[in-house]
């Protein structure tokens, strides 16, 4: 037994890093992360109370009742068969210790099952830019699809749409409407909440307020398919003038590398392309809109890119990481690293089966598969997405 | 009874009595394969069990390891995520459906004739049909590997153009990924494997629930079975109202496939969360057709170690029925993320806390045994203990799941993978492992030397825990199961690089009790018939038993009635009934399980075939679905046989 012990308390110590790490929820910062961490404790503690008493009991009964060296072999201990009374007072005990685990999970399942009645939640409170008719009275609300094997937001009160990264306002319920596209998937960022299934035909929800202003790493939970690991999202909790600040930077669209209007680029581009300038952006957003149909899937709001199968890039360039979140380019401090972001952005479309083995933008027909983008192609691109993030980034 | 059979002379000892109504004669070979194939003993049955069971425990832990060699270190490139994803998938269903039911089938065929005083089970036949439909069935589900490598060759190419041919849609394949459109052949495989090995589980569990209602000697009551014949009665009730739901699913899964139904599908109007609904309700259960013949194992070895009877006979057969019954009432705690509403959280969470209690009575019970006694520590018992330790922290962190909030950060989760393990090794596996110890000099008449037994247990149990205890705090640190590879900046490096080496100790262990075995089995010592001065009736007839179990059926009077036919009063003797001048009536051996249940593989591969795109394939899936229908009719008409034995009596306990 001092073996296991020894196990025990190793990987106490081995653990001690991983507890605190980024997706941990023993690490809470929001109000339903908090409530089920408390939970957990409390099951924890009860059950360490129970392998206590029993598993010392076990011990003991083991140790005493051996037999002994000097013991006849043909003596039988006594025979006895058992005691109701043991039994029931054991039995008594149980269900007395699940009582203390029963009530606050029925509690605690009621709050997390019902929209918390929170005035300075409702979105008028706290954001007075544009927003849908009658929104000021609502929470905000954050259309989560997920997709094999990425995830895209959609605020419908405030008219934008993001993917892989969102943002939320610190201290206020936000209300998470969630939808899948093809397989089931499932929404968790362990620090601010458990998880909820995004399942095909069915409409969950979950509510969840980030108490504390930072980057949250979230990740699909549920297995669907062959990239499932890859599958991951960030959640930025913000102060309310930052997320106001954030909501305007994504309704801006991005200026086009060159001419005055997205229109007028796509139109050169196309009937004109020897009039371009010839830098490596102007040809990846020429190569964007024209032979590498990448708008067949992707958008760029505001210009004439308007594909809905893959992640809204209006301002990709702004985000953290690509590829859901499997490639990072942020520095320690979560500011965007740019030659990493750079190097990402050329390795993702340069390699992308590689990376995520099965993504659509590989293998759908006329996808990255069929197309021969050569290394240069891919090097204009990336410089291409470089530009796609807010001025004032 | 038909008339075939009333025509068929059964008691009259004439020379052609094997021949049936249309001149089939029944096979009586009594060495070389075709005694293995054509064999309807329950001791030989069993002894197939045990063998193809520890031959899948093998393959399962070498899946097992690659898998942890993948994740020993971040962002490994080892093996594909594909590759990844068809192992973990193979490693559940083939560590469920091919290692554990199977291995449990095997002390069910061996132990439960035996400890009721029968000559063999109710449907001897049946019972040889079950075990090849077994085989059949794992047949399906593992030659996907070999299409999978002629794939590589380039020898053998899908229709769909898709190269997973190895089930990749994990153990519990949840809808809609399991559709056509998400997953190629394997699926088809996956499916069809399970269903088959579900024809053969049903035909075994209703034979034992016959062979223990109808098949017990005189005097042993209800109340009187061995525990361990109690639980595998609970056991197969729970297999004959659990597997019906999975085959209904597997069904619906096969026609959405195949014939376009829209079962699972959105597009066509179904729902994914039906799929799930009707795999829980059998998957729940399953895990307790998992434990239970564990638990009723473990309640035989206890008290022969002890030296005491089991305390709370009653109250641990009640609580295993209980279980049982609750088990069927708790299948959407697997479902707590899918949005089951206020009220289905909240009952389903209540739920499963209540089979704690029922299940915390069976641990009180044995410690209530051990309690008083005077403890040897054989190899059973080491093992035992271990069980009752390891499954007791499966047990709580099982506490921790049932609280529907805590879960919903739990679920899916390294901290799932841990708790599901510590009752599937630390419960089933170290009390099968104590089971085949303990009842090893029965079956092979050989006891083992030396201490590599008590070393295989000691390590076993040190692997385990260093290979599961840490996967609860990767769970709390927040990896999710099924995922084949982690960013470094997670944190999950270290903890994972330990959990790796455990696994290998773990294995390490497992080839420690093979090699024991191995060696008993070439090099064992005579054991006698009762090597540990146990209690139940199997162990007063020779070790190995002869073909026919009992010389003169036994009559009992008491619970642990070989205890106190040794050590009880006069009138608690084992009596017995003379079996007059017939003897003992014996059942014929017949090829014919063994064809019904071909019938099957070449069906289910046919089927996956099709999928593939390969031509005729649909007619050779009638074809073999013909060899089944064949094969039953034929073993209607081959007649029962049989034939009569008159052994000398010797062996009758006195």
């Amino acid at each position: 037994m001092p073996l296991r012990l020894s196990i025990i308390s190793l990987t106490l110590v081995l653990s001690g890093c991983a507890l605190d790490g980024r997706q941990s929820f023993m690490d809470p910062r929001g109000e339903v992360a908090w409530l089920q961490y408390d939970l957990f404790m409390l099951t924890v503690y009860v059950t360490f109370g129970i392998f206590i008493a029993v598993g010392g009991t076990l011990l003991w009964t083991v140790w005493r009742y051996r037999e002994r060296v000097d013991d006849d072999p043909n003596e039988h201990p006594p025979q006895s068969h058992g005691n109701p009374l043991v039994e029931f007072v054991l039995i008594a005990i149980s269900i007395g210790l699940l009582v203390i685990i029963a009530i606050p999970t029925v509690s605690a399942i009621v709050y997390t099952h019902g929209m918390p009645d929170e005035p300075d939640s409702l979105l008028g409170s706290y954001y007075h830019g544009d927003m849908s008719d009658g929104a000021e009275e609502e929470v905000l609300t954050i259309y989560a699809y997920g997709w094999q094997w990425w995830f895209s937001f959609e605020y419908p009160q405030l008219g934008i749409v993001t993917g892989n990264e969102l943002a939320i306002p610190k201290g206020k319920v936000v209300r998470f409407e969630l939808r899948s596209k093809d397989v089931i998937h499932s929404f968790w960022v362990p620090k601010l909440a458990g998880k909820v299934d995004m399942i095909p035909g069915r409409n969950n929800w979950m509510w969840l307020r980030g108490d504390e202003a930072g980057y949250f790493f979230g990740q699909c939970a549920e297995y669907c398919g062959e990239s499932h690991a890859y599958m991951q999202f960030r959640v930025e909790v913000m102060e309310d003038d930052d997320f106001a600040e954030w909501v305007e930077q994504q309704r801006q669209t991005p200026p086009p590398p060159q001419e005055e209007s997205w229109q007028d680029f796509v139109v050169l581009a196309a009937r004109a392309p020897e009039k371009l300038v010839d830098e490596p952006a102007v040809r990846g957003a020429a190569l964007f809109y024209g032979r590498g149909a990448c708008i067949q899937c992707h958008a760029i709001k505001g210009t004439p890119a308007a594909g809905l199968l893959g992640p809204d890039l209006t301002t990709v360039a702004s985000r953290k990481s690509i590829a859901a979140g499997w490639m990072e380019h942020h520095n320690d401090d979560f500011t965007i690293n740019p030659e990493r972001q750079y190097e990402n952005f050329y390795r993702w479309i340069r390699e992308s089966e590689k990376i995520k083995p099965g993504n659509l933008m590989y293998h759908v027909s006329g996808g990255m598969r069929d197309i021969n983008l050569s290394d240069q192609d891919c090097h204009d691109l990336a410089a291409f997405m470089m530009t796609l993030r807010p001025d004032s980034l | 009874m038909s008339t075939a059979t009333s025509t068929a002379p059964l008691g009259a000892e004439k020379a052609d009595e094997n021949r049936s109504l249309i001149g089939l004669r029944r096979p009586d070979h009594t060495t070389g394969l075709a005694d293995w194939l054509t064999t309807v003993d329950h001791k030989k049955i069993a002894i197939m069990y045990a063998i193809f069971s520890l031959a899948f425990l093998v393959i399962g832990g070498i899946e097992a390891l690659i898998i942890r060699a993948q994740l020993a270190v971040a962002e490994n490139q080892l093996i594909t995520a594909e590759v990844y994803n068809q192992l973990f998938t193979m490693h559940g269903t083939t560590m469920v459906f091919l290692a554990v039911m199977p291995l449990s089938a095997a002390f069910f065929n061996y132990l439960v004739p035996l400890q009721i005083g029968a000559r063999d089970v109710a449907f001897p036949r049946l019972n040889s049909f079950s075990l090849w439909t077994f085989v059949a069935g794992a047949i399906i589900l593992n030659i996907s590997w070999l299409f999978q490598a002629a794939n590589l060759l380039g020898w053998f190419n899908p229709i769909d153009g898709r190269s997973d041919i190895v089930p990749a849609v994990g153990w519990f394949g949840y809808a809609p990924y399991t559709d056509t459109a998400y997953s190629g052949i394997g699926t088809d495989f996956w499916i069809l494997g399970l269903q088959v090995l579900g024809i053969g589980s049903l035909a075994a569990a209703f034979n034992f629930i016959v062979t223990i209602f109808n098949m017990r000697a005189p005097g042993m009551l209800m109340m009187r079975l061995p525990v361990f014949t109690w639980m595998t009665l609970i056991t197969s009730f729970l297999i004959i109202f659990a597997f019906p739901p999975l085959t209904v699913a597997l069904g619906e899964l096969m026609f959405d496939r195949y014939f376009g139904t829209s079962f699972f599908r959105v597009e066509g109007g179904g729902q994914p969360i039906l799929w799930q609904h009707l795999f829980w309700i059998f998957g729940h259960p399953e895990v307790y057709i998992l434990i239970l013949p564990a638990m009723g194992i473990i309640s035989e070895i206890l008290p022969v170690f002890s030296r005491k009877p089991l305390f709370g006979y009653s109250l641990i057969i009640f609580s295993g029925a209980v279980i049982g019954f609750l088990g069927f009432a708790v299948w959407s705690h697997h479902m707590f993320t899918t949005g089951l509403g206020t009220v289905g959280t909240a009952a389903f969470s209540l739920l499963t806390m209540a089979i704690a209690v029922p299940t915390g009575v069976k641990i009180f019970n044995w410690i209530g045994t051990l309690w008083g006694g005077k403890i040897r520590f054989d190899v059973p018992m080491i093992y035992g203990l271990g069980f009752i330790w390891m499954f007791m922290m499966g047990g709580f962190s099982g506490i921790m799941h049932s609280s529907a909030p805590a879960d919903s950060q739990q679920h899916d989760t390294y901290f799932v993978v841990a708790h599901f393990h510590y009752v599937l090794i630390g419960g089933s596996i170290l009390a099968l492992l104590a089971g085949l110890y303990f009842w090893f000099p029965k079956v092979t008449g050989r006891m083992w030397q030396g201490k590599l037994g008590h070393w295989s247990a000691i390590v076993i149990v040190i692997g385990l825990n260093w290979t599961f205890f840490p996967m609860h705090y990767l769970g709390m640190a927040g990896m999710p199961r099924r995922t084949h590879t982690y960013l470094e900046g997670t944190g999950w490096q270290a903890l994972n690089f330990a959990v790796t080496i455990g696994a290998f100790i773990l294995a390490v262990g497992i080839l420690m009790f093979l090699i024991d075995m191995l060696r008993t089995y070439r090099k064992g010592v005579p054991a006698g018939n009762d090597p540990w001065n146990a209690r139940t009736l199997e162990w007063s007839i020779p070790s190995p038993p002869p073909v026919h179990n009992f010389d003169r059926t036994p009559v009992v009077k008491a619970r642990d009635a070989f205890w106190l036919h040794k050590f009880g009063t006069v009138d608690q003797k084992i009596g017995s009934v003379d079996p007059g001048a017939h003897g003992v009536h014996m059942p014929s051996k017949s090829w014919m399980p063994l064809l019904t249940s071909s019938g099957f593989l070449v069906f289910g591969i046919a089927m996956a075939m099709k999928s593939a795109g390969v031509p005729l394939m649909g007619y050779l899936a009638i074809t073999g679905l013909s060899i089944t229908l064949i094969g039953i009719y034929l073993w209607a008409l081959e007649g029962p046989g049989g034939y009569h034995l008159h052994p000398e009596g010797e062996h009758r306990p006195h």
